[in-house]
């Protein structure tokens, strides 16, 4: 087995950025929306065979083992080649929560069916009364022999539709003191009568966010993962990767790509208001990866990141949109209009990237969260 | 050594030097030391130039060679930050990066040279002429048998300066000349800026001055000692950026309304959230931008990233001092807080070598340019 962690960084890339570029179909390149399971699924068995599935569990696993640094260029190269993440909740969320705080039997059950995608996750975490408050969740679930019985509602649950299984947070004790309390990470199956699964149809016409509805849905009690009522705390130590992935560059680097061939074909470029306005977006993009450059040392140095990690997102995400409203700017007549536009040899899809931009800064903590967060933690604001 | 150990290294040096610079700043009087010389003649301090000569500072981005530090532009811009910090108006980025810029390019060998890095005198540097953009290139200035004639516009730390550094037209092209500042016929109009300082307009009828360096070598000497004195000018601004932004943050923790301290409104803590991320990626940008101009030999890329830097520096620096002063209250409007001088500092460095939208342009017709030559 490779040691990835042992090959320098250079090296890693190129050998990482070599499989993409020769083995990821042309087609599935940069997609504007998320795909089921079957459009991908060729693309999965070709990484499932590689071993790259899950480039941050630990080798025994079945996964890279990648450390901190290597972690960051592999997800680099993906976001760089446009290449799709997959159907990876499991891989991303599921996994490592089983690797940490589960027992030999569930990850010996869960983890290959995670890897080969026998399995498919859902994240089962927001409710209609608890989204950016989402202690404030009331999904019940309750113990009934040797089964959770489960009743309430989820809701943003991506692709549900196209999953086989939910992992979610529920209330297992509506009495502890605190709401944050009292909250357990349950697996369950969909495929059972008391789970209704409806598609939610976003501004863009996607179908890709679903709500879910338990009706007395029923799990049995060894997919209770970790200790009961703990799964608050559990669900928030996997975040603090995610926090400087959600904020890194490439999602505004890749727009901004869009935007400069786009803008170069239409002529925007002749208008000096509009090349300033370009400038802006370019370099903020810059400086924005400068930053970002330095949060990703310190993971590399093998520190820990604070709460000040998450103006990376803030800023990445608001110049992400401002760089898909100068898309449409330089369509003039045609930024309302769906589907590519073709500028020469280049095709954009405007509004699809407007579209795609709209939600970067609400999912993930939204930015005004963040706000706060940053304002407590890192700024000592009262209150 | 390894790689990472060189680097860590070097950190590890600026680090020093910055803790180095900092407690001096602090210890000669921090941004009071400002507000007193500016009530005072509006100068500059020659017993500070003199502390910060004996520090290293000035020699810091000169090579070993030729009697500096040899550290290059990045410990340029940690002394740069630290006197922003401090609103410092002693002539610390003029002379690392214009003064000393242009003559270690030029004529390392002058005695002028080893005054400057060991702060026995300062030098400004009087490149631009009114016209179009202010460049050199339409000089009307003239150098002809040892005289000089003409004028000169924007020149900055004409005040206390023992001397100028002129670009002129030779007989055979662009000279540098030397001229005293007591030299007969030498006419200083000064105008008063924001700050305290005054931005000098020279006017030279016949007046002596000594040549330096003549040909190509001037010009490309010019544009290198602007394009370096350009990033650390936004270093400078980095530092005055997160000064002013410190001690708003404090004024928000303590100034209370409606029995509360006003930094526990959502209102006031969202915006005050969003001047620290400016600050940050400015921080990060502008150390980014130095780091790389000293592995850079490509003049027309240097120039391109010292326009990102300074671009990001302005923009950055003008929001927070204005949100500063909203974020006072009245009190920020007063002469009497401290907030104020860093508004009026940040308003002259802004304007000196170049804002914001005049970088933008610079920087995305360089963009431009490369782009067409591949």
């Amino acid at each position: 087995m490779t040691d990835w962690n042992a090959t320098s960084d250079a090296d890693f890339r190129k050998e990482v950025r070599q499989f993409f570029e020769a083995e990821y179909p042309e087609e599935l390149r940069h997609l504007p929306h998320r795909p089921k399971f079957a459009e991908i699924e060729h693309w999965h068995r070709k990484l499932h065979a590689k071993g790259w599935v899950a480039p941050a569990w630990p080798a025994e696993y079945g996964g890279m083992g990648l450390n901190a640094a290597k972690l960051l260029i592999f997800y680099e190269e993906q976001q760089r080649w446009g290449v799709n993440r997959g159907r990876d909740m499991g891989v991303q969320m599921v996994g490592p929560l089983i690797i940490k705080f589960g027992t030999q039997e569930q990850k010996d059950y869960w983890l290959p069916r995670i890897l080969s995608c026998e399995d498919i996750w859902c994240q089962g975490y927001s409710e209609p009364g608890a989204g950016s408050d989402l202690a404030n969740l009331r999904t019940r679930a309750e113990i009934d022999g040797g089964e959770f019985v489960i009743n309430g509602q989820k809701i943003w649950t991506t692709m549900a539709h196209d999953a086989t299984h939910i992992f979610m947070l529920v209330r297992t004790d509506p009495d502890a003191p605190k709401k944050q309390q009292g909250i357990s990470f349950l697996l369950a199956p969909m495929d059972q009568p008391g789970v209704e699964v409806r598609t939610i149809t976003t501004l863009s016409g996607e179908t890709e966010f679903c709500e879910v509805f338990f009706d007395n849905a029923r799990t049995p009690s060894e997919n209770l993962v970790g200790e009961l009522n703990k799964g608050w705390t559990m669900a928030k130590a996997l975040l603090s990767f995610e926090r400087i992935f959600i904020g890194s560059p490439s999602l505004a680097q890749n727009a901004l790509g869009q935007l400069e061939s786009f803008a170069r074909g239409r002529g925007a470029f002749d208008d000096p208001v509009f090349r300033d306005r370009f400038a802006q977006a370019a370099l903020d993009v810059e400086d924005h990866a400068a930053l970002y450059a330095r949060f990703a040392d310190q993971l590399k140095r093998g520190e820990t990141l604070g709460a000040d990690v998450s103006m990376l997102k803030i800023w990445v995400t608001e110049c992400f949109q401002r760089i898909t409203e100068l898309m449409i700017e330089a369509a003039g007549p045609d930024g309302g209009t769906i589907g590519p536009l073709q500028v020469g040899n280049v095709s954009v899809d405007v509004l699809a990237s407007f579209y795609k931009a709209r939600p970067t800064t609400i999912y993930g903590g939204s930015n005004e969260i963040q706000r706060n967060i940053l304002s407590k933690a890192v700024l000592g604001l009262p209150g | 050594m390894t790689q990472t150990d060189t680097v860590s290294s070097e950190q590890e040096d600026l680090r020093l030097l910055r803790e180095s610079a900092r407690t001096l700043f602090e210890r000669a009087g921090g941004s009071g030391r400002a507000r007193k010389l500016r009530d005072a003649d509006g100068g500059f301090d020659p017993k500070m130039v003199r502390e910060l000569a004996e520090a290293g500072v000035f020699g810091v981005a000169v090579p070993e060679d030729q009697g500096g530090l040899g550290m290059g532009l990045a410990a340029g811009g940690v002394i740069a930050e630290e006197a922003g910090r401090v609103i410092a108006p002693e002539p610390v980025v003029l002379t690392i990066g214009l003064s000393l810029g242009l003559l270690r390019r030029l004529c390392p060998e002058h005695p002028k040279m080893a005054q400057l890095i060991g702060g026995e005198i300062s030098l400004a540097v009087a490149w631009q002429e009114r016209g179009p953009g202010g460049a050199p290139a339409n000089a009307t200035c003239r150098y002809a048998d040892g005289r000089l004639t003409g004028s000169k516009a924007w020149v900055v730390g004409a005040t206390g300066s023992h001397g100028f550094l002129v670009v002129a037209k030779g007989d055979d092209g662009p000279v540098l000349v030397l001229a005293e500042a007591d030299a007969d016929g030498l006419v200083t109009t000064r105008r008063a800026q924001a700050d305290g300082s005054s931005l000098g307009e020279l006017s030279f009828s016949g007046i002596p001055a000594a040549e330096l360096a003549s040909g190509d070598a001037v010009q490309a000497a010019l544009a290198e000692a602007v394009a370096d004195a350009t990033a650390l000018a936004a270093a400078e601004l980095v530092g005055l950026s997160e000064c002013a932004f410190e001690i708003t943050l404090d004024y928000i923790k303590t100034r209370e309304q409606f029995d509360k301290p006003i930094g526990s409104f959502q209102v006031i803590q969202h915006r005050a959230v969003d001047l620290n991320v400016m600050c940050e990626v400015a921080q990060a940008g502008v150390r980014e931008v130095l780091a790389l101009m000293d592995r850079e030999t490509d003049q027309k890329v240097r120039a391109q990233l010292a326009s990102r830097a300074k671009a990001r520096a302005v923009t950055t620096a003008k929001r927070i001092t204005r949100d500063a002063v909203q974020l006072h209250g009245a009190v920020g409007y007063t002469d009497e807080f401290d907030i104020g001088l860093y508004l009026n500092r940040a308003l002259v460095l802004s304007a000196w070598l170049g804002d914001d939208a005049y970088h933008r342009r610079i920087w995305f017709d360089a963009r431009e340019a490369e782009g067409a030559a591949q």
